[in-house]
C-alpha cells in the first residue's frame, strides 16, 4: 500500500512538473498563431486571396506571428446582416460605407470609424461600367440604351447587393445630368431601366455568373474591377467593355470590427492588415485585381488599364450613403416603389 | 411534383416564345432591332432561347433562396449541454435540460446508529432556460430532490450590454466561489465548509457584466438576504443585504501559458437582519455529510438567540488550472449580531478550503467540470479523475455559552476527503468520496463530538 501510494505521488508530480515545463517554454516560443475573418462583399474574392497571402507573409517577417485570414463573401448589404447577426468578422471590406456604418449603429464598430484610416477607410475606388458581349450586338454605348424596349439588363438586386446600388444610382446620377435634375425624369428612367432586368442576383458575382456563364441578357452593370475581369480573364473572345459617359466613383471602405478584435485579442494584427491594403504592396494588389489603386504613383502606373470616366461623387449627388439609403434602398423607398417583380 | 411543374412551365414558354405571344419573362420585349417588324425565326430562337435561360437562371435563385430560408426556420440541436431549439434568426433560444443525483450515504463507525445511511435522490431537477427577442434570457429550475418542490432559480436577464446585464429574481448570491459552482460539476459529492457560509439563492436584483475584454467579471446587487447557506423564498424582515463580487482573470490571453488559467475574487455582503422568536433568521452549520454540528440556542424555555443587527461576510478566492491540474481555495467569513435577552454579541463564523483535482486522463481541469477526451459514446473509457481537499469551519467563542451550547453545538469542524471521480460523458458522472470530520466541543459535559467517516456515492444524470 505504501509501494502504491509513493508511486501514484511520483507519477503526479512527474505530469504536474511536466505541465510547468511545458507551460513555461511555450511562454517563451513564438507569438501563437491567429486567425483573421474577412467578411467582404461579391466580388473581391480574387482580390484578397492575393492580399491575404501576401500579407501572411509580410506579417510573420514582422512580427513572427503566423496569421490565417478566412474570407466570407457576398453581397454587401447581406454580409452587414450576418455581422449584425452575429458572423464574427475581424475585419469588413465591403462595398459601402452605409453596410459598415449599418454595423456601427449596433455598437461594435467605433462611430469614427470612417477617419480612423486614410481616404476615408477606402483604399481603392472603383466605379460602374457596361459589360457587353463580343461585338455589341446591341450597339449600347452609354446609359440611355440600357432602357430600350427589349433590352434585357443583369444587375442585382439593390436590397442585398452594394454593387447594384452603386449601379443604381450611377443610372440615377446620369439621368438627373441629363434631364437637368429632374428627379421625376431620373425616376422615370431608373423604372424604366430596371423594367428591362429579368433576374435579380443577390451580389454582384452573381449578375457576372447570370450574363457570363448563364448566358442571359444584352448587357451587364458591373463594378469596372468586375467588368475587366470578366473580358480578361472569362472570356477575352466575348466580351467587351463599353465605359459610359457618366458614372460614379465607388469608394468600398474597409473598417475593423472593435467588438471582436477585442474579444479575439486581434487588434494589432487587424489593423496591420488594413494598413497593408495601402501599402505599396498592397496597392500593386489592388491595381492588379482592376481595382483603382489611391497611391499616385501605383495609379500612373496601372492608368493605361483604366479608362477615363467622367465621375460624380455619391456626397454631390445624393449627399451622402445615408440619405440615399434611406431615398433609395429603405423598406418603401423608390426602389420598392418602381420594381414590382411579375408586373408589367 | 416539382420537377413536373418546372416541365410545364418550361413547355409553356417555350410554346409561347414559338406563338409569338406574350412572353411572361420579359412582358417588355415586344420588338428587337430587326428592320421588319416580324421577328425573324432566327431571332425568335434567340428570344426563346433566352428566356429558357431566364427561367433556369431564376430556379437557381428560387433553389439559392429556399436554401437560405431554411436557414432562418427554427432548429432541433443537441450540443454538449443537452437539447436546444432555436429560431433561424437567433432571437429565441429554448434550452430543455435538467439533472438527476441518487446518493447514497454510509457512516462508518457509527456503531450507536446515531447517524442514518440511506439512499437518496439528492437533486432532481427540471432546467428551462433560453433567450427571447435576443436581448433577455431566462432560467426556469424547479427541483424535486428529496420529494420536496422547490424553485431553486427563477429569473430574467436583460442584455443590455456586454459589460451590463440586469438580472431579477431568485438565484445564487454572489459571493462564494464553489457555490457559484454548479452541483453538476462540482469535485465532491457535497460541498466544503465556506458553502456554509456564503449564501445560497436569493431573492433580487444584480447587476452583472464582463469589463475590460472578459479579463474582469463584476456582479453587485440588493437582496432580501439570506442566512449563511440559506436560501430564501419569503422575507420576513425589511432589512437587505448588498452583495458584490469581483473576479479576475488577468492571464487568460498572456503568453505565459501556465498562467493563463488563475483566476482570483473576492465576494462580500453587507446588510441587517432581525429575526425573531418564532423565526431566529439564524444559521445553522451541517457537516458533508449533512449532520447538523452548530445550531443557536433554541432550545430553552426561555428565549432563543435570534439575529439582531448588522450582517457582513468577506470571502477572497482564487481558482487555477494548470493542464489537468486543478486547484480551488477559499476563505470566508460571516459576522452576525446576534442577541438572546439583553445579551448581545458580533458572532464571527470563519471557514476556509483547499481542494485539489487531478485529470488521471490526461484532461484539462475546469471549474466547469470535465469533459472526458474519450466519451463512452465515441468508444471510449471516460475520463478519471482524482480530488482531495481540507476544509475547515470555526465558530467565534463569543458565541458560548450564552448563544450556544456547547454540549450541543462544536466550535469548530475540520474535514479532509478523498474522491474519486470517473465521467461517462461531460456530466455523466459516478463519484465516490470518503471524508472525515472531527470537531471541537459539541458533546456533553463540553467533550468533543465523534468523528464523522462518511462515503458517499453518487450516480448523476445531467444535460
Amino acid at each position: 500500500m505504501v509501494r502504491a501510494t509513493s508511486f501514484a505521488a511520483h507519477v503526479g508530480l512527474l505530469v504536474a512538473l511536466n505541465a510547468v515545463a511545458g507551460s513555461t517554454l511555450a511562454a517563451q516560443a513564438a507569438p501563437k498563431p491567429v486567425t483573421l475573418l474577412n467578411v467582404s462583399y461579391d466580388p473581391t474574392r480574387e482580390l484578397y486571396q492575393e492580399v491575404n497571402t501576401a500579407f501572411a507573409a509580410y506579417w510573420k517577417g514582422k512580427t513572427g506571428q503566423a496569421v490565417t485570414v478566412q474570407q466570407s463573401h457576398g453581397g454587401s448589404g447581406k454580409q452587414a446582416r450576418a455581422v449584425i447577426d452575429g458572423l464574427p468578422a475581424d475585419v469588413l471590406t465591403l462595398a459601402l460605407a452605409y453596410d459598415i456604418d449599418a454595423v456601427a449603429d449596433r455598437g461594435v464598430i467605433a462611430k469614427d470609424w470612417q477617419k480612423r484610416l486614410p481616404n476615408n477607410s477606402s483604399p481603392y475606388t472603383s466605379t460602374i461600367v457596361l459589360l457587353v458581349r463580343k461585338g455589341n450586338p446591341k450597339k449600347i454605348k452609354d446609359w440611355d440604351d440600357l432602357i430600350r424596349p427589349g433590352l434585357s439588363v443583369i444587375t442585382p438586386n439593390p436590397k442585398t447587393s452594394g454593387g447594384a446600388r452603386w449601379n443604381y444610382l450611377a443610372a440615377w446620377g446620369y439621368a438627373l445630368r441629363r434631364w437637368g435634375g429632374d428627379e421625376a425624369k431620373a425616376r422615370e428612367f431608373v423604372a424604366k431601366l430596371f423594367h428591362n432586368v429579368p433576374v435579380l442576383d443577390s451580389g454582384a458575382r452573381g449578375s457576372t455568373t447570370t450574363f457570363v456563364e448563364r448566358g442571359i441578357g444584352d448587357v451587364l452593370i458591373a463594378w469596372e474591377n468586375e467588368a475587366i475581369l470578366a473580358a480578361k480573364e472569362l472570356g477575352q473572345d466575348k466580351f467587351e467593355i463599353v465605359v459610359p459617359t457618366v458614372s460614379i466613383l465607388a469608394e468600398p471602405p474597409v473598417a475593423l470590427v472593435d467588438k471582436i478584435v477585442n474579444k479575439h485579442g486581434t487588434r494589432a494584427v487587424a489593423q496591420g492588415y488594413l494598413e497593408f491594403l495601402y501599402s505599396d504592396q498592397g496597392q500593386e494588389i489592388a491595381a492588379k485585381h482592376f481595382y483603382r489603386p489611391r497611391n499616385p504613383t501605383i495609379a500612373q502606373k496601372y492608368a493605361a488599364q483604366f479608362p477615363k470616366i467622367n465621375l460624380f461623387t455619391i456626397d454631390e449627388v445624393f449627399g451622402g450613403w445615408r440619405k440615399a439609403q434611406a431615398t433609395h434602398f429603405a423598406d418603401g423607398g423608390v426602389f420598392d416603389q418602381i420594381y414590382q417583380p411579375g408586373k408589367a | 411534383m416539382v420537377r413536373w411543374g418546372w416541365t410545364m412551365t418550361m413547355l409553356g414558354a417555350v410554346s409561347g416564345a414559338l406563338a409569338g405571344g406574350a412572353r411572361p419573362m420579359l412582358a417588355q420585349q415586344d420588338s428587337t432591332p430587326s428592320q421588319d417588324s416580324t421577328p425573324s425565326v432566327e431571332e425568335r430562337l434567340q428570344e426563346l432561347d433566352q428566356q429558357v435561360r431566364i427561367l433556369q437562371r431564376q430556379r437557381e435563385l428560387e433553389q439559392d433562396s429556399l436554401a437560405a430560408a431554411a436557414k432562418d426556420r427554427p432548429k432541433l440541436t443537441t450540443d454538449k449541454d443537452g437539447f436546444w431549439i432555436r429560431s433561424g434568426d437567433g432571437k429565441f433560444a429554448l434550452h430543455v435540460g435538467g439533472y438527476i443525483q441518487a446518493d447514497s450515504r454510509t457512516f462508518v463507525d457509527d456503531a450507536a446508529g446515531r447517524l442514518t445511511n440511506t439512499f437518496l435522490l439528492r437533486r432532481a431537477r427540471a432546467l428551462f432556460e433560453g433567450t427571447v427577442f435576443k436581448y433577455f434570457d431566462f432560467r426556469l429550475l424547479p427541483d424535486w430532490g428529496g420529494g420536496t418542490a422547490v424553485l431553486q432559480d427563477g429569473y430574467v436577464v436583460a442584455k443590455l450590454r456586454p459589460e451590463l446585464k440586469l438580472q431579477a429574481g431568485k438565484f445564487k448570491g454572489p459571493v462564494g466561489l464553489e457555490r457559484l459552482q454548479s452541483a453538476t460539476d462540482i469535485l465532491f459529492i457535497e460541498r466544503a465548509f465556506p458553502t456554509a457560509i456564503a449564501p445560497n439563492r436569493d431573492l433580487g436584483f444584480e447587476l452583472t457584466g464582463d469589463i475590460a475584454d472578459t479579463l474582469v467579471h463584476y456582479d453587485v446587487g440588493i437582496f432580501d438576504g439570506d442566512v449563511d447557506g440559506g436560501s430564501l423564498d419569503t422575507d420576513l424582515g425589511d432589512g437587505k443585504d448588498f452583495e458584490g463580487r469581483l473576479y479576475f482573470t488577468p492571464f487568460k490571453r498572456s503568453s505565459i501559458v501556465f498562467l493563463n488559467g488563475l483566476s482570483v475574487g473576492v465576494g462580500g455582503t453587507i446588510g441587517n437582519e432581525r429575526g425573531t422568536q418564532a423565526s431566529p433568521a439564524l444559521p445553522l452549520y451541517r457537516t458533508p455529510g449533512q449532520n447538523t454540528f452548530f445550531t443557536y440556542r433554541s432550545d430553552t424555555t426561555a428565549v432563543a438567540a435570534v439575529a439582531n443587527g448588522q450582517r457582513w461576510r468577506i470571502s477572497p478566492q482564487a481558482y487555477w488550472r494548470i493542464g489537468p491540474l486543478g486547484l480551488l481555495g477559499e476563505w470566508i467569513r460571516s459576522s452576525q449580531e446576534v442577541s438572546r435577552g439583553t445579551a448581545t454579541a458580533d458572532v464571527g463564523v470563519t471557514a476556509w478550503q483547499a481542494a485539489g483535482s487531478f485529470a488521471l486522463t490526461g484532461e484539462n481541469a475546469s471549474y466547469r467540470g470535465l469533459s472526458p477526451r474519450k466519451p463512452v459514446t465515441a468508444g471510449g473509457y471516460g475520463a478519471f479523475e482524482l480530488v482531495a481537499r481540507y476544509s475547515e469551519l470555526t465558530v467565534g467563542d463569543e458565541a458560548f455559552p450564552t448563544f450556544a451550547n456547547r454540549d450541543r453545538s462544536a466550535q469548530k469542524a475540520k474535514e479532509w476527503a478523498v474522491g474519486l471521480n470517473w465521467y461517462a460523458e461531460r456530466r455523466i458522472k459516478i463519484a465516490v468520496n470518503y471524508g472525515q470530520t472531527s470537531f471541537d466541543g459539541g458533546a456533553a459535559g463540553g467533550a468533543d463530538r465523534a468523528t464523522e467517516k462518511a462515503l458517499l456515492t453518487r450516480f448523476q444524470v445531467a444535460f
